[in-house]
């Protein structure tokens, strides 16, 4: 199977400082790849990386099987990569489908084209299963945190994206609210997309991830299959780079 | 409970095969599956999937529409060039079922609609004492008819079925076993059905069993023909699909997974044995090592130990963890045993997966052969609480999709 998103060898410096060495990483459709660390370790550098928001030093990108250039965040999302991230960046004072569309809105002539953002909205929402939102007409600010979330989510799908990157969905909400988002990732990638999930929490990790990739000061220490793992394993892969057979040699990548 | 959807092709000759009549039959039940089970679907849609001709669709759309089964529209708009093909729809308001869900804790009835549409619904709580049957025919028979006072009258009520948490017989869906209820033998559809006064039978299904037959025709499971459901409630339920068949078992008691023993000498069972799947993950055992058994019972104690575990009430982490732990070595043995391509936690158990998938999965790395961990897909339920309820609803349609006409003749009669 090729993967969907294949980073080879990525190397990032901010100035003196090196945040990615040589890393390797991949997501394939269909499946839910967990990306793991402690903080610091260069999750949210990676994802950046892809995302065209950091130009990155060295290394490739390759998409869907070919090498792709990625400069900008616009570069990212004509190729299908959406990233969620913590801050959901909706704007409160409108409505879900004025979020949903966002800087792309639709036109008829000079006027916005309400009816058919507002179909489309839903239709993205329904095939989502999602069921939570009263009215897609509702402000924002009257959401809950699942909500947002799941609007957010939506957005990011709604532009036919191929990969989609979550950073800590679940960070802030409760366990009612958590077990819709998780339910809404799993869908996500059943749905035949790329989804990479960003996560501290190991419940949240094992429950709907297919891959694990494990970030260690900068390094992928491993990317091994859910299937194949214990959870002390993953906790040791994140807290020291290493676990048994797994992981890097001597602080390197074997 | 699923019978095959594929249409019978007319044979070439005709010798000792289905006569014209059992293939109209059949065929009418597959169209009528479709439009049930997919929704609505368009003539040219179901031309192709069914595999026959467009004028045999048409006979049968226009037998199904003449009996008030099913309706045809114009579809809104299409996009498309050329004159639109008719949209076949579901009568959901017009023909209907009932469907019963007894639970260990929960009394509930719905009027469904054909096209799985819950129109009306009623909950209240049981107590668990003791299974007395008159009571609860009373209580369901009433809800029942209730709702059907409510209903306009060109309305008709094709079929009743009930969920029972308890042991089924599949010769005569007697119950025979259930929480507070041993060594008994409860007529409990014949009860209700004759309550009921509908001149119709009550079918009676374990209620994992009819969970697992809904996860599997409008669920998470559509399409998987392998996939084994976990039924958390009191205690723990299960059903076991095989080759796109529920597995019954000889006497129809097959899927009772929460009476596998997975830790010999352990904590005593309800069912008299010690160590079963239900007594180490089931809510007492739950509640118990998180310290909490006694305040409260029943869901809402259930997902208080979850949310107290994850605001990091370490009590209740322990508890979940451990729970998590036996939950994993039982899955992992359905795993190795029957193969499935999913297996689903629904009722109590998404919560507790949810909350305890790290143990979970690595029980599964663990104790389940590569070859079979592999693949298999861990998915909670779809239909959440109105599993067992869809479940019972899809039995009690089960009839009219075999013999759309003769039923609707019969129950119009």
């Amino acid at each position: 199977m090729t993967p969907l998103l294949e980073v080879r060898g990525i190397d990032k410096s901010f100035g003196p400082v090196k945040v990615l060495h040589k890393v390797e990483f991949t997501a394939y459709a269909g499946e839910v790849t967990a990306l793991v660390g402690d903080n610091g370790a260069g999750k949210s550098t990676l994802v950046k990386c892809v995302g065209g928001i950091y130009p990155i030093d060295d290394g490739e990108i390759h998409f869907d099987g070919r090498p792709v250039q990625v400069h900008s965040p616009r570069d990212a999302g004509e190729l299908g990569i959406e990233i969620v991230y913590q801050d959901l960046a909706l704007c409160d004072n409108l409505d879900i489908v004025q979020n949903m569309f966002l800087g792309r809105e639709r036109r008829r002539g000079p006027l916005l084209d309400e009816d058919s953002m507002e179909e489309l909205a839903e239709r993205t929402l329904s095939s989502l299963s999602v069921r939570t939102v009263k009215s897609i007409r509702q402000q924002v600010s009257s959401l809950s945190g699942g909500q947002r979330q799941t609007v957010a989510i939506a957005k990011a799908v709604l532009w036919n994206s191929k990969v989609v990157i979550l950073d800590e969905p679940t960070a802030a909400l409760g366990v009612a609210q958590t077990a819709q988002v998780l339910e809404l990732v799993r869908r996500l990638a059943d749905t035949g997309l790329a989804v990479v999930l960003i996560s501290h929490n190991m419940n949240d990790v094992f429950a709907v991830s297919d891959r694990i990739a494990a970030l260690y000061l900068g390094r992928m220490a491993a990317q091994v299959k859910t299937a194949d793992v214990t959870h002390a394993q993953v906790v040791e892969l994140i807290t020291s780079g290493r676990s048994g057979d797994l992981g890097l040699k001597n602080g390197v990548t074997p | 409970m699923i019978s095959d959807s594929q249409p019978l092709k007319e044979p070439q000759t005709m010798r000792a095969g289905p006569s014209q009549e059992d293939i109209r039959r059949h065929n009418l039940g597959a169209l009528l599956r479709h439009v049930h089970l997919g929704g609505p679907i368009s003539r040219a849609e179901l031309t192709s999937r069914m595999g026959l001709n467009r004028s045999t669709i048409m006979a049968l759309t226009s037998d199904l529409t003449a009996a008030g089964l099913v309706r045809e529209e114009l579809p809104r708009e299409t996009g498309r060039a050329g004159r639109p093909s008719l949209v076949v729809r579901p009568e959901s308001a017009r023909v209907y079922v009932f469907a019963f869900d007894v639970g260990p804790d929960r009394l509930a009835v719905a009027r469904v609609g054909l096209g799985g549409v819950i129109l009306d619904r009623r909950e209240v709580p049981r107590d668990r004492g003791r299974f007395k049957l008159d009571e609860l025919a009373a209580t369901l028979s009433g809800f029942a008819r209730q709702m059907r006072r409510k209903t306009r009258a060109d309305t008709v009520c094709v079929g009743a079925a009930a969920a029972v948490s308890g042991g089924v017989r599949k010769a005569d869906g007697v119950v025979t076993f259930g929480p507070n209820l041993m060594d008994e033998e409860v007529p409990f559809g014949e009860e209700l059905g004759r309550r009921l006064g509908l001149g119709l039978p009550v079918s009676v299904g374990n209620d994992a069993n009819l969970a697992a037959l809904a996860e599997h025709s409008r669920g998470v499971g559509v399409a998987v023909k392998d996939l084994i459901y976990l039924h958390g409630d009191v205690g723990i339920g299960g059903g076991i699909i095989a080759g796109g068949h529920l597995l019954g078992g000889h006497d129809g008691y097959g899927g009772e997974v929460g009476h596998m023993v997975v830790n010999p000498g352990g904590r005593a069972c309800g069912c008299g044995s010690s160590g079963c799947l239900e007594a180490e993950v089931g809510e007492r055992a739950l509640l118990e090592s998180a310290g909490r058994f006694g305040a409260q019972q029943g869901r809402d104690a259930v997902r208080a130990v979850v949310e107290a575990a994850d605001r990091g009430d370490i009590v209740a982490q322990e508890g979940l963890k451990r729970v998590g732990e036996w939950l994993g070595l039982g899955v992992a043995n359905l795993v190795n045993i029957f193969n499935p391509e999913m297996l689903i936690f629904g009722g109590m158990l998404r919560e507790i997966y949810l909350g305890s998938a790290a143990q979970v999965r690595t029980q599964l790395t663990l104790h389940a052969m590569a070859p079979q961990r592999d693949r298999l897909r861990l998915r909670t339920s779809a239909l959440g609480d109105a599993a067992t309820l869809v479940g019972a609803a899809e039995l009690a349609f089960a009839h009219v999709l075999s013999d759309p006409l003769e039923v609707l003749a019969r129950a119009n009669a």
